[in-house]
């Protein structure tokens, strides 16, 4: 009961914010957008037109020069619709969920309402993980939604009904996951949101660089090339999660699994670390 | 009997982990608080109070000593069962109405659907809330907060409950609606650990009182017995003959005007070194016709003792 209370505080403080409000409206402005705009003739289960907001997709032929419209197979269409929808969310929908609740924390530790959230009788790690139940079930409802309606949206348009869609949609929760440890751990080091923000932010961005390291590392002389390759298996691979999330999407087998599982790795080190501070710190 | 809350040699010290600069906020404290009391802890600001009331409630770690409540560990969560806390600056969730936030933290407290559908009127209409219970707490003023806030710490129907400046912003109407509250509470057999800074309410209300300064325990007891002036008596009595009254002029002066033959009693403040001195004075008094109507020792108010011991203390 007194965990359901928290994740509850969790989920009314997200909903008072307009945080779900928000995220909820995006969502569905996505799968509405590609309920109207994408249209699909099929003639005997295959694709004979295709239409993007009344228009045909153009592409260049190499000989001529000249446009023609692009063919695609109808799979095909269902698999790129499917891993854009994968890559805005997460991308756009991570950093923006992350802005959306790096503040909860910080508010929830604040001077006079940690004090009486710890009067209570309840274990300080019960506290912490009512708080990200709370977090991450937000995020699961909203992920089912957008990945749902639109796989609804394409199954219908294409009568193509495939699952592997939902694989995605798993990766980009637990990737919200891992970032969101960064959130906690300074959010209870700390109690700042806008320097849980700028890290967690930092992090992602400089995740794009470790995309090139295969590129990168013959290029660094040691000991630079062992420090950033401590680096990149130290901290997480947020850029080349992307390409776990296509594959998946796309229904093609993942070539390495490392980039997630270490990044799985990290995320869980910075919860106990959080754990572990939270359970120390006075207040 | 279990002392609901019981502290031996109770030691906070903080130290920055950016500087040398250490901050001893409670040092060697020794207190024990019964069942049915209500204790005020006194002290100036920074004296460790909040320090001491927080490590109760495990919200700061004691660097040495124990704290118990009703005999538990103040650090198990179990030990937080029996207790309720109105902390110094409170601040609730305010996207709830007040209703709403009491259902929340009075499921977090543990207090079944049953008993929060019953007592959360009950508690809101005791604090004068009742019909602000569907509006937004970012509405509120202090006061309000206050009362509110006070209903929180009442919601388990805790045995213990502690209050941090529980009248502060509230108006004087309301403080003394507080203070019944509180009286109510002892007569129905709570324990209330009040921290307080208004000495005059805590006078009101405390059956016993502690003063802390600067970390330390200075003063521990009945409020009676602490603002007891030392060798100082108000004797009443039928008018002490002018001879006698000259006589005695280092022991005996008269508090109430001139005396006059036609007033029948009069009021004298009298010294004496111990009780036997006293009982001789007496005894001259009453040999010469003086007819004793009461002796009682001369009291000080808390305010003036509370600076008397702080300031000899520093």
């Amino acid at each position: 009961m007194r965990l359901a209370a928290i994740i509850v505080l969790t989920f009314r403080e997200l909903w008072a914010k307009k945080i779900v409000i928000g995220l909820f409206v995006i969502s569905t402005l996505v799968w509405v957008m590609l309920a109207f705009a994408l249209n699909l003739d099929i003639v005997e289960g295959s694709l004979a037109g295709l239409r993007i907001f009344g228009q045909e997709p153009m592409t260049v032929d190499p000989e001529t020069n000249e446009p023609i419209p692009q063919i695609f197979t109808l799979e095909n269409v269902v698999i790129q619709v499917e891993r854009a929808v994968a890559a805005i969310a997460y991308w756009a929908g991570i950093l923006l969920a992350l802005f959306a609740t790096s503040s909860l924390l910080p508010s929830l530790l604040a001077k006079g309402r940690v004090d009486l959230l710890l009067s209570k009788p309840i274990h300080r790690a019960g506290l912490l993980t009512g708080h990200l139940i709370g977090v991450l079930l937000v995020m699961v409802i909203l992920a089912i939604y957008l990945f749902g309606m639109v796989w609804l949206v394409m199954s219908v348009k294409s009568g193509i009904w495939k699952f592997h869609f939902f694989m995605g949609m798993g990766i980009v929760v637990c990737m919200f996951g891992v970032m969101y440890s960064v959130v906690t751990l300074l959010g209870v080091t700390t109690r700042s949101a806008p320097l849980a923000l700028i890290v967690t932010y930092g992090l992602i961005i400089a995740s794009l660089i470790f995309t090139g390291k295969d590129q990168l590392v013959p290029q660094i002389n040691p000991p630079w090339r062992q420090v950033f390759l401590g680096f990149y298996h130290a901290l997480p691979n947020f850029g080349e999660v992307t390409v776990t999330v296509l594959k998946l999407t796309g229904n093609e087998a993942v070539t390495t699994w490392y980039p997630f599982l270490s990044s799985m790795l990290f995320g869980a080190v910075l919860f106990a670390t959080a754990f572990f501070f939270f359970n120390r710190r006075d207040f | 009997m279990l002392p609901a809350v019981q502290v031996e040699h109770l030691s906070k010290r903080y130290a920055s982990a950016f500087s040398k600069q250490v901050v001893q906020a409670l040092d060697e404290v020794d207190l024990r608080v019964m069942p049915g009391e209500i204790f005020g802890l006194l002290g100036p600001n920074g004296a460790g109070k909040t320090t001491l009331v927080k490590i109760l409630l495990s919200i700061v770690r004691a660097t040495g000593g124990t704290a118990t409540l009703y005999g538990i560990p103040a650090r198990r969560a179990q030990a937080r069962r029996r207790i309720g806390y109105l902390p110094e600056n409170h601040q609730f969730p305010d996207f709830f109405t007040a209703e709403q936030m009491l259902d929340v933290y009075g499921r977090m407290a543990g207090v079944s659907a049953d008993d929060r559908q019953r007592r959360i009127p009950a508690l809101l209409e005791t604090v004068r809330m009742m019909q602000w219970r569907h509006t937004k707490i970012r509405k509120f003023s202090k006061g309000m907060m206050q009362r509110l806030g006070l209903a929180q710490a009442l919601l388990n129907d805790a045995d213990l409950i502690l209050l941090d400046e529980p009248t502060d912003g509230v108006d004087p109407v309301g403080r003394r609606e507080i203070r019944d509250v509180l009286v109510d509470l002892r007569d129905a057999g709570k324990t209330i650990f009040l921290n307080s800074h208004l000495l005059s309410e805590v006078e009101q209300v405390c059956t016993r009182v502690a003063i802390l300064n600067q970390g330390r325990l200075i003063r521990d007891g009945s409020i009676a017995e602490l603002t007891a002036v030392d060798k100082v008596y108000e004797v009443v009595s039928t008018p002490i003959p002018e001879a006698l009254l000259t006589t005695l002029s280092s022991q005996i002066r008269l508090l109430d005007g001139a005396a006059t033959e036609n007033a029948p009693l009069h009021r004298y403040q009298v010294t004496a070194a111990d009780r036997r001195t006293l009982n001789a004075l007496l005894d001259r008094l009453r040999n010469d016709g003086v007819l004793l109507e009461a002796v009682r020792p001369v009291r000080q108010s808390l305010e003036d003792y509370f600076i008397e011991v702080v300031t000899e203390s520093v």
